[in-house]
């Protein structure tokens, strides 16, 4: 595989490598959702993964953070290695941010809970310092008003602003989004790309994966295409969109464009 | 026929005795239960190896046989086997214990398992500990949704006691058949429990059907 | 269930099954040194295939009891569900203090309370198993109207209306539009109450009608082999009730 990689078009080529993927595969049961994948993502690279559904996009983006155990291959994000032990895959996920497709919000917890339970439970963060972060961060992502409400009480993408808040609460380096819009009602879908966009553009590291191409190529440096468990195309967004490298990357192009 | 109020008069403080003797009997076989329940339980959650069989072995027979099978089987068997005496009370206690550990372990896998699978996985995503995760993401939601099941339990928990009548232990259901044959106010005494159980139980139904139609609400919207 | 260990790329922790079986282990050793294995050794399970006539008569006793709560139970159980849907306001009251009266109370005071009060009230000298019966049916009037007020409550509104926008007859809505996909809906919940009146029925043991219980409790008084009859009792409840609650399960699984 290593010698198949497809050269990266990373914007920022100087910066440190901070994930690197080894021909990673992963199945359930007979079937194989991840076929060997390897890739590298550098600081500060914003890279969009787009791709047929049950083409592993999700899978893989789980994988990152040790929600999907690996069969084969390894992981190398920031100090940490997966597969590795509970305790370090533990810290490497205090590392990394996760945004779900549908928010996973705590329910029960008011949206301030929502928030401070992370910093204050993993990162022992005092009480004060998780809600003046917390405040912060609503204000960041525009619902400083909602702090006392229950998950319940919001709306769709007030409450996938608030997951993106809540992960961010842990002051991560690297954030991975997976399907961040794809539950959401369309009126709904550019409020949280927004927010998404304006962490781009702080110089976050992020992964996300979706299906919104207007938002990838706009935002995106790098676009990765996964299809049947392969990440075939890795591009610069212009390329990618422009210049389809196969017959699958031409088909999904010709649909969602 | 006449209803004799004067035997009840007469005899109250025996037939509130054995409410109290019932009331006992249910709280420390309830807390024998959980404690056996909770333990029942996480080893069905493993989901394999020999403690999963074990407690579904367990779960299902102490489910499966009746009470009074299993209440005569502690009291006459029990002591037979083991060189050791057991009052009563004690006897009934355990076959009580024994039949509310199986029904909790239940109700307590149910109420876990209802925890939302995405939200643990956030929570795990947060790098939040193992033991965090339990206490408040799992258990929260999972015991609010297992109150009217729990609660559904204990008022058949009390409605078994009466059965402990049986091997001779003084609860209320006892007091009541000795006293009538004692004074063959039968129909007093038996109407004077039958109303003291109905009032003992009849809040938990309405609050387990409260509970339920609040939760059906909320699984609605 | 998501063992939360499943998720991380590690072999879980033995800890837990150390503790368990270090527990088992020490109530076994316990339970070892307190054995009476002279009585063990002597224990003669034969007496049961001597009784098994006797005890046979008692299964079918049993059965019968069950038979009877389960056709009483379904039938007066759908008339009360249909009365408690009534407009009449004290019908719906009396449908409730009924089936609440006995769902309430403890089976064993319903049970004895007949078989005293109804010679007093009525003058009719019932025998252990009239008693029996009676209470049994009427307990499981109470119990199963519940589910059937339950499947009913589940068919949507708009069939009910649907109903009387066509002008159709009451005997037509309920017996054509309401009760069938009810019925349908609950046959899980109502063969699990069959097998809890099943488990019930030994119960009536406390008067002595000569179901299995109380067959097993006088062989037993009789031959004072108490280990041998009350396991083969408990072997006997056991397996037909897991066979039974087995058979619902696939039905449920099949269903769905």
């Amino acid at each position: 595989m290593e010698g198949s990689r497809v050269e990266t078009s990373s914007a920022a080529a100087e910066t440190p490598v901070v994930i690197s993927v080894e021909n990673i595969r992963k199945s359930y049961g007979s079937f194989e959702v991840l076929r060997g994948i390897s890739t590298e993502i550098r600081e500060k690279d914003v890279t969009c993964i787009v791709g047929p559904s049950g083409g592993g996009k999700s899978t893989f983006i789980r994988t990152l953070n040790g929600l999907e155990p690996i069969n084969e291959g390894r992981i190398r994000i920031l100090d940490y290695t997966l597969p590795g032990r509970r305790k370090e895959t533990e810290q490497l996920r205090r590392s990394v941010g996760m945004v779900f497709q549908s928010f996973n919000l705590f329910m029960h917890l008011t949206v301030r809970e929502n928030i401070t339970l992370g910093p204050t439970a993993a990162l022992k963060v005092s009480r004060d310092e998780a809600n003046a972060r917390a405040e912060r961060l609503l204000d960041r992502v525009g619902i400083g008003n909602q702090v006392d409400k229950y998950p319940g009480q919001l709306s769709g993408g007030q409450q996938q602003r608030v997951a993106i808040a809540r992960a961010l609460a842990m002051e991560p380096k690297i954030m991975l989004f997976d399907e961040p819009t794809s539950a959401l009602d369309p009126e709904m879908v550019k409020e949280v790309l927004e927010v998404i966009r304006d962490l781009a553009a702080s110089g976050m590291t992020m992964l996300v994966v979706t299906h919104e191409m207007g938002f990838a190529r706009e935002v995106a440096h790098r676009v990765f295409f996964m299809a049947d468990g392969v990440l075939s195309v890795d591009a610069d967004p212009e390329t990618f969109f422009a210049s389809p490298k196969d017959e699958r990357h031409a088909a999904f192009l010709s649909k969602v464009l | 026929m006449n209803f004799e109020i004067q035997h009840l008069v007469n005899n109250y403080p025996l037939i509130l005795q054995g409410l109290l003797v019932t009331l006992r009997i249910c709280a420390v076989s309830l807390a024998i239960g959980t404690v056996l329940g909770l333990v029942a339980c996480f080893m069905k959650l493993e989901g394999r190896g020999w403690p999963y069989r074990f407690a579904v072995a367990y779960i299902d027979f102490f489910r499966t046989i009746p009470e009074v099978v299993l209440i005569f089987w502690v009291y006459s068997c029990l002591p037979l086997l083991f060189s050791f005496r057991l009052t009563a009370e004690a006897s009934g206690i355990l076959a009580l214990s024994l039949f509310a550990s199986a029904y909790l372990a239940e109700i307590f896998r149910a109420g876990i398992n209802s925890a939302s699978r995405g939200q643990v996985q956030a929570a795990l995503a947060l790098g939040i500990p193992v033991r965090v995760i339990w206490m408040r993401i799992i258990m929260p939601p999972a015991i609010r949704r297992m109150m009217p099941a729990l609660v559904s339990f204990l008022s058949e928990l009390i409605k078994a006691t009466s059965l402990l009548s049986a091997i001779g232990v003084a609860e209320m259901a006892y007091q009541a058949s000795v006293l009538g044959s004692k004074t063959f106010a039968y129909v007093e005494f038996l109407s004077a429990i039958a109303v003291l159980y109905f009032v003992t139980i009849f809040p938990l139904s309405l609050y387990v059907r409260r509970a339920n139609q609040k939760l059906a609400g909320k699984a609605g919207h | 269930m998501f063992a939360l260990e499943e998720q991380v790329e590690e072999k879980r922790s033995p800890w837990g099954l150390v503790a368990v079986m270090a527990t088992l282990a020490l109530i076994g050793v316990a339970a070892w040194k307190y054995v009476n294995w002279q009585l063990l050794a002597s224990l003669d399970f034969s007496v049961v295939w001597d009784y098994r006539l006797a005890l046979a008569k008692g299964l079918m006793v049993t059965l019968y009891l069950t038979a009877i709560a389960g056709l009483c139970g379904l039938t007066a159980g759908t008339v009360l569900a249909a009365l408690s849907q009534s407009r009449l306001a004290l019908v719906r009251w009396v449908v409730v203090a009924y089936v609440e009266l006995f769902r309430n109370t403890p089976i064993l005071v319903q049970l004895i309370w007949i078989h005293f009060a109804l010679p007093v009230f009525t003058g009719w000298n019932t025998t252990a198993l009239q008693s029996g019966t009676i209470a049994i049916a009427l307990q499981a009037s109470a119990y199963f109207s519940e589910i059937v007020r339950g499947g009913i409550e589940s068919v949507p509104k708009g069939q009910w209306e649907a109903a009387y926008a066509l002008g159709l007859p009451a005997r037509t809505t309920w017996g054509r539009v309401i009760l069938p996909p009810a019925l349908k809906s609950m046959i899980p919940a109502l063969v699990n109450l069959t097998i809890s009146f099943f488990k019930a029925t030994s119960i009536l043991s406390v008067l002595q009608v000569s179901e299995l219980m109380t067959i097993t409790n006088r062989i037993s008084n009789a031959v004072y082999k108490p280990i041998e009859l009350f396991t083969a009792a408990a072997v006997i409840y056991f397996v037909l009730g897991y066979i039974l609650s087995q058979l619902t399960l696939r039905l449920e699984r099949a269903a769905k």
